[in-house]
């Protein structure tokens, strides 16, 4: 795997790595790859329909509204103020 | 009193019969955490305070006369399970103080049956690795030698469990993560059917293919754990409605005339010599005691470490986008945009494996790769269900290793992924076909470490595994680790 294909599979990862990390990287993957294309050679069809066999959408709850965790709980985790979560300025 | 080897049955007895009570059997396994848990590093967090609290509660409810099976018996839990007002870090530094504001489904189960918490177990980081070395916190040791790992992903649970730490553990199993350390350690772990337990407040790995299940002295006792844990729920659309049965209702039965099949994939090259000789050996007393061994086929096992791969990290790529800095989990204070923000939150917090996973994720389901990686997984997943499928059509139950080897050496393998993900052969098709599967110890090799073998049975069959476990274990004696 190249540094291209790799720098880019950072960034839909959302991940910061260095020069260096990023080579460590590319070579991890590599040699992973290579097991991963083993199964190149089965030939092996996906067939959705099998997969859904045992949903029964019969078995859904129903659509009844129930009250939800307090809004303290949720956000005493997070940094936080007025209720609501803190993130940068989105919009100048 | 040394309480190190005793079962969940033992001690429900001595607390019914007021030999002892739930707040000093509780002190006991905080004394013994005290003692032995510097060296082990099984536990992130041991919940003392927590402890003494339930157990009163235990008590009281023993004294009413109405305790059930677990009233008062000390548990301890994976560290990836949400307990409400406890820290539950995932043994990542990404959730290094996240302190979960509910419990999970499983915690709430077991709090109504008045367990007493002991604590939370380490584990490898977002359960991602069989050796328990990825933990950010606690790099747990084998107790049977502290230069060796406990396996993982439930290392913790697992190593807690043979030093005689706690009766008991919970775990949870992606790809091995309860049988496997369960074997390194030489104690019993459970990893139920898909759905028999619900994953509501289990932090998602790879969603499809994750369950909890329990790690314990023996089958009998996994199949009280259980017994407490299992059944639907409504806040697990995967949980299953199948009926819950008590599932100690076979244990005791013969396994005269029982079919058990081995496929020869399973004790083929890579899996090392005294690992096959061990359980083949443990087949002939199933024989013995009236089975009937059957050799049989599953042609796609070797294509089932890269399907695994592809499909744990393809969903674990996509759980984990989750952690963003911003609603939980570590935020970094660098960023002056949302997106910067973002990266470097996600950049410090997860480890290096878990990068490695959501790199090999996004690849698997990237534009141009999604067919050739992550569709060819899921058709072969679809083929290894059916492979399984025939083999049950005239057998039981299949035998197979637990893991290629006894436990390894802390540092090795860890450097290598790949030889770390080959090493997960004899266990990642029971997640891909969702079966359950026990492994217990049927040896040791040379140097006294435990080998441990799977018994993998029916979708929702779990009373069969417990079954046939339990007739080798009464067969068997077990060596405890010298540190106990």
């Amino acid at each position: 795997m190249d540094l291209d294909m790799i720098s880019y599979l950072a960034k839909l990862s959302k991940l910061n790595f260095t020069e260096e990390e990023l080579k460590k990287a590319a070579a991890d993957m590599t040699s992973i790859i290579d097991i991963m294309d083993t199964i190149k050679e089965v030939d092996v069809v996906y067939n959705p329909l099998a997969d859904n066999k045992n949903m029964y959408l019969k078995d859904l709850r129903e659509d009844i509204a129930k009250d939800s965790m307090e809004t303290e709980k949720i956000l005493q985790n997070a940094k936080h103020s007025d209720n609501c979560f803190v993130v940068p300025k989105v919009v100048e | 009193m040394d309480v190190s080897q005793l079962k969940i049955r033992q001690l429900r007895e001595m607390l019914d019969k007021k030999q002892i009570s739930a707040a000093e059997l509780a002190d006991e396994y905080i004394k013994r955490i005290k003692k032995y848990d510097e060296k082990l590093e099984s536990y992130i967090t041991v919940t003392e305070e927590i402890a003494k609290e339930q157990a009163k509660t235990a008590q009281e409810r023993i004294n009413a006369g109405s305790a059930s099976a677990l009233t008062g018996i000390p548990i301890a839990v994976k560290d990836n399970i949400c307990t409400e007002g406890v820290k539950t870090t995932c043994a990542s530094r990404m959730l290094e103080n996240f302190v979960p504001p509910y419990n999970a489904t499983v915690m709430e189960k077991l709090n109504s049956e008045n367990i007493v918490m002991l604590g939370k177990t380490s584990m490898d980081e977002f359960a991602m690795g069989g050796s328990t070395q990825t933990s950010a916190f606690a790099k747990t040791k084998n107790p049977y030698d502290l230069n060796r790992v406990p396996g993982g992903s439930s290392g913790g649970s697992a190593a807690c469990v043979s030093a005689g730490l706690a009766p008991a553990a919970l775990g949870s199993d992606t790809g091995g993560s309860i049988r496997q350390p369960a074997a390194f350690c030489g104690v019993t772990g459970l990893k139920p059917t898909y759905g028999r337990v619900s994953r509501y407040g289990l932090v998602a790995f790879a969603s499809s293919l994750d369950q909890i299940g329990p790690i314990a002295r023996d089958a009998h006792d996994c199949a009280l754990v259980l017994n407490a844990i299992a059944g639907c729920d409504s806040r697990d659309g995967t949980s299953s409605r199948v009926a819950v049965e008590d599932f100690t209702a076979k244990i005791g039965m013969p396994v005269k005339g029982m079919k058990i099949a081995v496929p020869k994939e399973f004790y083929a090259e890579g899996i090392d010599s005294v690992v096959r000789d061990s359980v083949l050996s443990a087949a002939q007393k199933y024989k013995d005691m009236g089975a009937e061994i059957v050799e049989c086929s599953m042609p796609s096992l070797k294509y089932a470490v890269a399907a695994y791969y592809l499909i744990s990290s393809a969903e674990a790529s996509s759980n984990l986008s989750r952690y963003d800095g911003i609603k939980y989990g570590h935020r970094s204070s660098k960023g002056d945009s949302y997106g910067e923000l973002v990266c470097n939150s996600r950049s410090e917090g997860f480890g290096e494996e878990v990068k490695r996973r959501i790199l090999l994720g996004n690849y698997a389901l990237s534009s141009g790769y999604y067919d050739a990686y992550y569709g060819k997984a899921m058709a072969l997943k679809q083929k290894i269900r059916a492979e399984y499928e025939e083999i049950f059509k005239i057998c039981d139950v299949i035998l197979t290793p637990t893991a290629p080897s006894v436990a390894y050496g802390i540092n090795e393998n860890i450097t290598d992924p790949v030889k770390m993900y080959q090493a997960d052969i004899c266990t990642v098709t029971v997640n891909i076909a969702s079966l359950p599967a026990i492994s217990t110890t049927c040896g040791y090799d040379a140097k006294g470490m435990p080998i441990g073998m799977s018994i993998i049975g029916k979708h929702f069959d779990e009373a069969t595994i417990i079954q046939v476990a339990d007739a080798f274990e009464k067969n068997f004696e077990a060596v405890p680790p010298k540190m106990v």
